[in-house]
């Protein structure tokens, strides 16, 4: 497990028990919605927010729907740079 | 202005007007100053000039001498680039600067120093019909807006004003901001003594008010928050004031709970004021919002009230004539203050601007109640509310906290997050972050929606 992948699921992971969802396994292929882990609109958008503050940028923000932890991953991946901020 | 400055010139000469760092200036050396640089305005035909300066004395002496020969003033920012001067000269159509800075360069202005301005001739005793005066508002994008004044409408509730000799008051406002203005003519009205630091933030004034006695101060609750926090941190008694004045901003009842443990012995009041409908005067009785007797006072005094959709509207004598390039107002025209209101019991209460308000997916949330949560949270020293953009519901909540050193940062988010639980869920702070210094602009915090 790679350290951007840690915090993603560090910060979904606490998002959810404020959510109170402490109870939902987080998995990297677990839906965001629905079924999954059931993130609303709400909590999605501060997922954005969050994911943004801690990298600077979020797949959200820049017009992607991810559909699981992976896809958010893999946005970072891409993004050059990202995750810096988490590494230091 | 002249007229007030005469007053107490005549009555009491040497009295002290102004205290600078290095400097004093009595009544009868500022009447004195006023006379010879109203001679100069008229000798070399200026009838419209800005004003570029932090030296108070210099403002204050021009600001009279403007409102003897009816010569429009107005007050730049001290501090402005020479690329913005020349930008706003244009704007307002400024060909003479008068100015004390010796950085300006070459500019396609004149400029004028106070000694270019002086001039002699007998004393001027017929004020002109026309006295007007051009403030700027303190916009937060872009160039500001010219607001049109008369002197002689800013000046007529001061008549009766009382002898206040020996009050000091700090001037924690920029000379060019309208709060600014409104301390000036209070101070000169009442006979008062007016210490101008050269710096106006809370963190450098705290020297000048032990060295030079202030017990009264006018100021916006963040400069408020801010002076706390530096009285907090300062080995040396607390100042003993006697006056404490809150405008600029809604002040939250946190905020007035510390003033008063601080400040026992001080007297708490709210001034609600706005460059375009000028000051509806204070509020003495320490609570938050303005009384709501205020909206059954008829339609015929100088100041009335009135909410509509939300929204507060005054309308008052002493409003602007209008802006600069339009024509003037109708008389006693209703004017919409951007103000969201609402009335809770005996009170109208502020709920923010209403461009603050930011729209959390059709949700309109108002800062202000928000940053209230939060500034009760043990640890946090300042808080600004503000919008986000989000993608998926427009915008956000999000908060930038200024700590204390108290706590540490995992744990404040967490009693930040705890505190605003029960707000409704399009309120709550999506995003906290911890920062070093809240963005601001004349000692008010910056809010509304800010793009990312």
């Amino acid at each position: 497990m790679n350290d951007v992948q840690g915090t993603i699921l560090e910060i979904v992971g606490s998002l959810l028990e404020r959510a109170n969802k402490g109870d939902v396994e987080v998995t990297l292929d677990a839906p965001i919605h629905g079924d999954g882990l059931g993130l609303d609109s709400l909590e999605t958008a501060e997922l954005s927010a969050l994911l943004e503050d801690e990298f600077g940028t979020d797949p959200f923000g820049a017009g992607l729907m991810p559909e699981n932890i992976s896809e958010i991953v893999a946005f970072y991946a891409t993004v050059e740079g990202a995750g810096e901020s988490a590494l230091a | 202005m002249i007229e007030l400055v005469r007053r107490f010139a005549a009555a009491d000469p040497a009295r002290v007007a102004i205290i600078t760092e290095d400097d004093q200036w009595s009544y009868g050396r500022l009447a004195a100053e006023a006379d010879a640089l109203a001679h100069g305005l008229r000798a070399s035909g200026t009838d419209r000039f800005a004003i570029v300066s932090n030296d108070v004395p210099f403002i204050v002496a021009l600001m009279a001498a403007s409102s003897l020969v009816g010569a429009e003033a107005c007050v730049y920012a001290p501090d402005i680039t020479t690329e913005d001067l020349v930008r706003q000269a244009g704007t307002f159509g400024h060909e003479v600067v008068a100015t004390t800075r010796t950085d300006l360069g070459d500019l396609p202005v004149t400029l004028r120093t106070p000694e270019d301005l002086r001039a002699e001739g007998p004393r001027i005793d017929q004020l002109p019909d026309s006295r007007p005066l051009l403030v700027l508002t303190t916009g937060t994008t872009g160039l500001p807006r010219g607001v049109r004044h008369d002197w002689s409408r800013q000046l007529s509730r001061t008549t009766a004003a009382r002898d206040a000799a020996g009050q000091v008051w700090l001037l924690a406002y920029g000379p060019q901001q309208f709060a600014g203005l409104q301390v000036l003519i209070h101070v000169f009205s009442t006979g008062a003594t007016l210490m101008a630091p050269p710096v106006r933030r809370p963190q450098a004034v705290m020297e000048a008010l032990h060295t030079h006695g202030v017990d009264h101060i006018s100021a916006t609750p963040t400069f408020w928050r801010f002076l706390l926090a530096e009285l907090r941190a300062d080995d040396r008694p607390v100042p003993s004031l006697r006056q404490i004045t809150l405008g600029g901003e809604a002040a939250p009842a946190s905020l007035l709970e510390g003033l008063t443990e601080t400040f026992p012995e001080a007297r708490i009041s709210h001034i609600y004021a706005g460059s375009e409908f000028g000051s509806t005067g204070s509020v003495r009785d320490g609570q938050g919002g303005l009384p709501a007797a205020l909206l059954e006072r008829g339609g015929d005094g100088d100041i009335s009230l009135k909410i509509v959709d939300g929204e507060l509207f005054v309308r008052s004598s002493a409003s602007m004539l209008g802006y600069h390039g339009d024509t003037d107002l109708p008389e006693g025209e209703w004017w919409p203050t951007g103000d969201v209101v609402e009335v809770v019991g005996e009170r109208i209460e502020f709920r923010g601007r209403k461009s603050d308000v930011i729209n959390v997916g059709g949700v309109k949330v108002h800062p202000l109640p928000v940053e209230e949560r939060v500034s009760s949270v043990p640890g946090v020293k300042v808080v600004r509310a503000y919008g986000r953009t989000n993608a998926l519901v427009g915008a956000v909540v999000a908060i930038d906290v200024v700590p204390d050193g108290t706590v540490d940062e995992r744990a404040l988010k967490e009693s930040i997050r705890s505190a605003c639980a029960d707000l409704p869920r399009p309120w709550q702070p999506r995003s906290i972050q911890v920062v070093e210094e809240t963005a601001m602009k004349g000692n008010k915090i910056v809010r509304g929606t800010e793009e990312r």
